[in-house]
């Protein structure tokens, strides 16, 4: 199936993004927050609506709720309460939930993502606190009911319908996650259920005003799946919409929750709405309001750490890394760790960049594994760029010696390169002298070709150059400098005589 | 005023899942009429800049609790009370994504 | 021993002059005699009891220290939970449930070493003004055996004033201990609101639920409130404050107390209750306190606004009783739909599905702001109005309820039963203290009580005021004849 051109159509996507916080106990009820373990074991009767069992609320959880609010330069309200959400399924111990809903905890805020090599802003339309509900198990004869995840604090980050594509979607989201983790408020684990996106997705033409009917679309549990089913289901409400042009729109495309299908590969029915869920939110009578001050709002807002929008700006302006570095070491808190860590101790941190993000991770590609738990200690990462901006071992050999620290991890790469002669630069000048000699003469038509190329064709002339100081570097078997090389080979190149 | 007719009455009993007889049903449709004809008089107060209550005791806010574990309900007394399979509560089968009931 | 107080019957207990064992025996037998007219009670745990009795005079026996409460058996409510025994709220829906843990007010009379006879009867999850309502069995007044003892706490009012145990615990809403006290002659106190954890008991309206309790005399009630009245961790809405004392600061006299009158509010009263009210005001007045008149005439709503909020409230407390993790499961049901649908069918009675379709109504879109907010700004109203006649006033003194106990089976119309509680909801919808007193009994020997309420968190003056009017009041410490004697002879 081709995507065909939908070029006068735009896509409009809102994003809900549940975030399960990694506190101790649960949101109003002191049971263990744990995944995975026997079913109904972290229950109190609290989180299992036991008739009687009443609701606190967890500091913790508000606190981190309030750093993300932060985090995100939203408005944290002085004032917010909690209210009551009625419906009936079998994981909500109460048959109703408590949620926020008409005075959140925070208001606004954006998420800065960058998309396609552009950093794009995003607007926040509200974060707010509530319970998690049970889980429910599928058996062909029966279904089975576990409330170890019921009650387990829940913020939920709504953003403004102002996503505009699957990439967008998903750079937002992964910003979003990136900061999360940065908090430390969550493991952010999408296949445990911790990190759970729900979108609302829906098209018009370009220059149309007000929007056309959404679609609700659950279920996906990676960021790959999201943009799989977002491009699905672009494609799909774009068909419809061409294929009966003389409906309505508001009939073609009725308002509808859709999952996705992973093996299907595309989005399927869950269920019409044909009428709104009637919720009959309420005040919670068992809660009282949470009332903040400005100096408890300033004190969380002051202890951020580093958020990763600060650090990857940082490393652009301050450590000179490319774009796409300063992204890929962000992105990956534990490798930006990794690499702060290694920075200490290195003299280029550029270099540095590369090795991590390049070198190191090209060696770990295969096993799955990475250079953080390969057991190469960061500081021995600098060492080895270190040994090359000392000139003490050519980039060339630098890559034979990290073969070796993969082999040996925990292998101190100063001492390979002590113990392994044929690590050690070659600096004997007449030696390269007599391979650079060697090399000019094993290649006349080319030494011929530099001199007629000359400084008109600068290019071809640079070309044939380079060719020649690699021939230099086989012969010495890479240990060889370079700058002597290059030096001598410009030396000699210029009084050969053909 | 609000009309309560016999439809809002079937939208009420699947709202709050409550299944009722057509006797039933007559007879709570009576009752139901008359207490709502009762509680109009509140239109008869001028409630324009009245605050509504949310709390009878004033000023209360921020009762929480630091995050620290507590104690369990025991597995076994919690399953004692209803059906149960492999330490989940037993339910008839439901099809698959479904999703909420209203 | 059936006159004594709870007070004396402990001091006997910790002279030595009886055993806890005696006294249980003494009260079985008494139920065993009379418990079969009456009805009060649900469950009688004679066993348990009988066991803890043992206990506590083995406690006495080896000079360990003992309990505020000791040797003194108490009632409890059947919407109170008592952790592994069954907790019906006089409801087929929860006629097997066991309560997998305790509730504070339970937790923090055993550890006084109080003893628990057993559970009683109650209108089905507190809905009612009559206990006619629970789905197991009718209470009957004590006093006259063809009347309601009153409602909820119908079965703990009725189990004081037969006398088949000092105190009981109840829980008032809309009036539910004040009320069934007035019917039954007993003494009936409701806190502040926040005053008494609710963490255990089985929410009606959680802005207007509190225990109280039951007694025939203000001394053993306050002795109750200075056990349970404590601040709960469990509890959001518990007040802060620390625990009270009462019994060391009873005062003798009421002299210099205003006292207010809503004579306005009043007016629809009948002849007889509005003559023995005027009485007791008269005598108010003898004993040295200022009588005055307060206007609260916004408490004409206060039934309308009391069955809006907590029938909202309740129809979403009540949700969760759909038969999945506890409580009747429907044996019909074969798909998750109809367990929903007809385990609560089944499970609940007529009073309480009509408050859960009116609360759901009240809240549902389109409702919502004509009806439960409407009554919510009311409620602030009434919580004004009352703020204000508190700047004149001390305490407001009203009847408990237009007229005595009724026969059972003769109001049918819930209207008419809800404007049963025309005295009492307004209290709870403004959170305050307020008192059942026994003031004396109609021409047909029927009780008919006093009632007193002060301002958020004055409990301390209510129960005094109630304490110095109790003696001089004609019906003090009157028993019901029908059990005015010994179990065995």
């Amino acid at each position: 199936m081709s995507q065909k051109p939908y070029d006068n159509w735009e896509t409009i996507i809102g994003l809900e993004i549940h975030v399960e916080l990694n506190t101790r106990s649960k949101l109003f009820s002191v049971a263990p927050n744990r995944f995975g373990d026997e079913p109904n074991t972290n229950i109190t009767e609290v989180c299992t609506g036991q008739p009687g069992a009443l609701p606190v609320l967890n500091k913790e959880a508000v606190r981190k709720a309030v750093q993300f609010g932060c985090a995100i330069q939203g408005e944290v309200a002085k004032f917010s309460k909690f209210d009551r959400k009625s419906y009936f399924y079998p994981d909500s111990p109460r048959n109703f939930q408590i949620t926020q809903y008409d005075q959140p905890l925070v208001k606004g805020g954006s998420i800065v993502a960058e998309v396609g090599g552009e950093e794009k802003c995003f607007a926040v339309n509200r974060v707010h606190l509530e319970d998690d509900a049970g889980m429910l198990k599928h058996f062909s004869t029966f279904a089975g009911v576990d409330y170890n995840r019921a009650g387990c604090p829940l913020i939920e980050i709504v953003s403004e319908p102002c996503i505009h594509s699957p990439q967008e979607a998903v750079a937002y989201a992964v910003a979003v996650k990136a900061i999360l983790r940065y908090i430390d408020a969550s493991d952010c684990n999408m296949e445990e259920g911790s990190l759970r996106v729900d979108t609302n997705i829906s098209v018009r033409l370009k220059g149309e005003k007000g929007f056309r009917n959404k679609i609700e679309i659950k279920n996906m549990n990676s960021f790959n799946f999201m943009e799989m089913a977002l491009k699905s289901e672009i494609h799909r409400q774009i068909e419809e919409y061409l294929h009966h042009p003389h409906i309505p729109p508001e009939q073609v495309i009725q308002q509808a929750t859709y999952r996705w299908d992973p093996e299907k590969k595309e989005t399927v029915l869950m269920r019409r709405k044909e009428t709104a869920d009637d919720y009959r939110y309420f005040p919670e009578p068992d809660l009282v309001p949470i009332v903040l001050t400005d100096a408890y709002i300033e004190d969380i807002r002051r202890s951020l750490p580093e958020l990763p929008l600060q650090r990857e700006r940082r490393y652009g302006r301050d450590l000179g890394l490319s774009k796409h570095q300063s992204f890929a070491l962000t992105i990956d808190q534990a490798l930006g760790d990794y690499f702060e860590e290694a920075l200490k101790t290195c003299m280029n941190a550029r270099a540095l960049a590369n090795w991590l993000l390049v070198e190191f991770a090209g060696r770990f590609k295969e096993s799955g594994e990475s250079v953080l738990s390969s057991g190469i200690k960061p500081e021995q990462v600098a060492t080895l760029v270190n040994l090359i901006e000392q000139g003490k071992v050519t980039g060339r050999i630098a890559k034979s010696v990290a073969d070796d620290m993969v082999a040996h991890p925990g292998a101190d790469p100063a001492v390979l390169v002590a113990q392994n002669p044929n690590y050690h630069p070659l600096n004997d000048q007449e030696e390269i002298e007599r391979y650079v000699n060697q090399v000019l003469a094993d290649n006349p038509r080319l030494v011929n070709d530099y001199h007629v190329a000359g400084a008109e064709h600068p290019y071809r002339r640079d070309k044939i150059f380079t060719f020649l100081v690699g021939q230099v570097m086989k012969l010495s078997k890479g240990k060889a400098s370079p700058t002597v090389v290059n030096d001598r080979l410009k030396h000699r190149i210029n009084q050969w005589e053909t | 005023m609000a009309t309560l007719d016999k439809e809002t009455l079937k939208q009420l009993t699947r709202l709050c899942r409550i299944e009722c007889t057509e006797e039933e049903q007559e007879a709570l449709l009576k009752d139901l009429k008359k207490i709502l004809d009762y509680v109009e008089q509140l239109q008869e107060m001028d409630t324009e800049n009245v605050p509504p209550c949310h709390q009878v005791l004033e000023n209360r806010a921020n009762v929480m609790r630091e995050d620290v574990i507590g104690e369990v309900l025991d597995r076994e007394s919690f399953l004692g009370n209803t059906p149960h399979i492999g330490g989940m509560i037993r339910i008839p089968p439901v099809i698959k994504h479904k999703g909420k009931y209203v | 021993m059936y006159n004594l107080s709870a007070i004396e019957i402990r001091e006997q207990f910790l002279r030595g002059e009886r055993s806890a064992l005696s006294i249980a025996r003494y009260y079985l037998e008494r139920i065993a005699r009379f418990e079969a007219q009456i009805g009060a009670f649900l469950e009688v745990h004679d066993k348990q009891l009988l066991s803890r009795a043992e206990q506590l005079d083995q406690k006495r026996h080896t000079h360990q220290p003992l309990g505020k409460l000791a040797a003194i058996p108490i009632a409890i409510k059947d919407n109170i939970l008592v952790k592994g025994e069954i907790t019906t709220c006089g409801s087929k829906c929860l006629a097997h449930y066991r309560a997998p843990y305790q509730s504070t007010v339970v937790n923090l009379l055993l550890a006084e070493d109080a003893m628990i006879i057993g559970k009683t009867n109650m209108d089905e999850f507190a809905m009612g003004s009559s206990t006619e309502h629970s789905a197991f069995q009718k209470t009957y007044n004590p006093w006259n055996l063809t009347c309601t003892p009153g409602g909820s706490s119908g079965g703990s009012a009725a189990a004081v004033a037969a006398r088949f145990c000092p105190v009981a615990l109840g829980s008032d809403t809309g009036g539910s201990v004040r009320l069934p006290g007035a019917f039954c002659g007993v003494v009936g106190f409701k806190p502040t609101y926040g005053r008494i954890s609710r963490y255990g008991l089985v929410a009606y309206a959680s802005s207007l639920d509190q225990i109280g309790p039951l007694a025939t005399c203000t001394a053993d009630a306050a002795l109750l409130m200075e056990v349970i009245g404590r601040h709960c961790d469990k509890d959001s809405t518990s007040l802060p404050e620390e625990p009270e004392e009462y019994l060391n600061h009873f005062k003798h006299s009421i002299e210099g107390m205003k006292i207010g009158v809503p004579w306005q509010f009043l007016e629809g009263l009948a002849d007889e209750p509005r003559q023995r009210f005027e009485e007791a005001i008269e005598k108010m007045k003898q004993q040295g306190a200022d009588l005055l008149e307060v206007d609260l005439s916004v408490l004409k709503y206060a039934i309308a606004v009391y069955y809006i909020l907590a029938t909202a409230e309740a129809s979403t407390n009540l949700a969760r009783f759909d038969g999945i993790r506890y409580g009747h499961r429907s044996p019909r049901a074969k798909t998750l739909d109809e367990v929903y649908d007809f385990s609560k069918e089944e499970g609940f009675g007529p009073e309480v599905k009509r408050r859960i379709m009116l609360g759901t109504f009240v809240l549902s879109a389109g409702y919502q702001d004509a009806y439960y907010r409407k009554a919510q700004k009311v409620r602030t109203l009434i919580l004004e109005s009352y703020k204000q006649a508190f700047n004149q006033c001390d305490l407001i003194a009203s009847p408990v309820s237009p007229f005595a106990a009724f026969e059972i089976g003769s109001i049918q119309d819930p209207v008419q039963m809800y404007l049963e509680d025309i005295y009492t909801v307004s209290v709870n919808l403004a959170g305050l203290p307020a008192i059942s007193l026994p003031n004396c009994l109609t021409k047909e020997g029927k009780p008919l009580g006093l009632q007193l309420m002060g301002a958020q968190k004055q409990d301390r003056l209510v129960l005094n005021a109630a304490h110095v009017l109790e003696k001089i009041f004609p019906f003090h410490k009157a028993v019901p004849p029908l059990v005015d004697q010994e179990a065995t002879l």
